[in-house]
């Protein structure tokens, strides 16, 4: 995902903001890292450059 | 069918699809014909065909062509299912590198595909993001336009979809989607057939239910504009519709009748300012 992408992807389930972090990244984009979701207590990946935003709740962690 | 059980069917359906090279179509099962031939059937231009990545048109939409002419450069647009990408692409040529295209789907499979796609021909200005179209992870008031081509047939909620759609629309943004609607109630053997299901007939409900729920989720100005039957060869290739279909004893539906109770719809509404 490019960095420009976090001004307008939210948490799926309480739409709060996300907070970034990054293990690995190029010139383009973010290859690997997290997007903590606060509110809800659930990380989020991003893996091959994906951040995967299918709902989930803290027990499903 | 239960909710997560239709989640898992479709997800698994779709990803299927997405694995094959997507030479022949999709709609499930089976139907169709390939990706062009379809595209054009519901009015894709030649020209707008042959404009995105190959292998982005799986064959499996019916057809949004209107909604893509809408677009003005600079805007935000959000597709929902958005599948290898097609409709993404050609909105990605329409909002210009001012604007942005974000694609959401649930099948991971579709997911990377469409970034394959992307990657491949360095279009820039569009993202693709797993994600549910009844539980977006995109911002309150933050998009232009929303897209959905022949998906939101496939949720076990679609005013929940609708009431998505509505948050995440800046005021005076617009909903413009093509769908599968039904105008009388289809048999029940059709309607929990899970491959009919993805064939994206059974998932379908009465178009007046379909058009409240976007009222319902606050959308004004609701226009349906074009409405068309459901081309009946693709029900007809559909497997699992066949063999229901065989056993009329058990119906008392002759397939003619089901194909005229399915249309194609393309509607728009507006999220008042």
């Amino acid at each position: 995902m490019r960095r420009k992408l976090l001004d307008i992807i939210c948490c799926p389930v309480c739409k709060g903001d996300l907070v970034l972090q990054v293990t690995e990244e190029d010139e383009e984009e973010i290859l690997s890292g997290s997007l903590l979701c606060n509110a809800c207590r659930v990380t989020y990946e991003i893996s091959e450059g994906i951040p995967n935003l299918l709902p989930r709740t803290a027990s499903e962690d | 069918m239960e909710k997560e059980d239709i989640k898992k069917v479709v997800r698994r359906e779709y990803g299927s699809i997405a694995r094959q090279a997507g030479s022949s179509c999709g709609c499930g099962s089976g139907c169709c014909g390939g990706g062009a031939e379809v595209g054009r059937s519901i009015g894709y231009s030649d020209q707008e065909l042959a404009s995105v990545p190959a292998g982005a048109n799986l064959g499996l939409g019916c057809g949004n062509p209107l909604a893509l002419a809408s677009i003005r450069e600079g805007e935000t647009v959000l597709d929902l299912g958005s599948g290898a990408g097609f409709d993404c692409f050609l909105a990605a040529q329409r909002t210009g590198r001012t604007g942005r295209v974000i694609g959401v789907d649930m099948t991971p499979e579709m997911v990377e595909r469409a970034r394959e796609n992307a990657a491949r021909h360095g279009i820039e200005n569009v993202e693709f993001i797993p994600g549910e179209i009844d539980a977006l992870p995109v911002e309150d008031a933050s998009v232009d336009l929303v897209i959905s081509n022949c998906v939101i047939n496939l949720a076990h909620d679609k005013e929940q979809v609708f009431r998505e759609a509505f948050r995440v629309l800046k005021p005076g943004g617009r909903l413009m989607v093509s769908d599968i609607v039904v105008t009388a109630g289809l048999p029940a053997a059709l309607r929990d057939s899970v491959a009919g299901y993805v064939g994206c007939v059974s998932g379908a409900v009465e178009k007046d239910k379909y058009l409240e729920g976007m009222r319902k989720a606050g959308f004004a100005d609701i226009t349906v504009h074009d409405e068309r039957v459901f081309p009946i060869d693709c029900m007809a290739e559909d497997p699992a519709i066949r063999a229901i279909l065989a056993d009329p004893g058990r119906l008392g539906w002759k397939l003619e009748e089901v194909a005229e109770s399915v249309r194609s719809i393309s509607v728009s509404a507006i999220r008042p300012a």
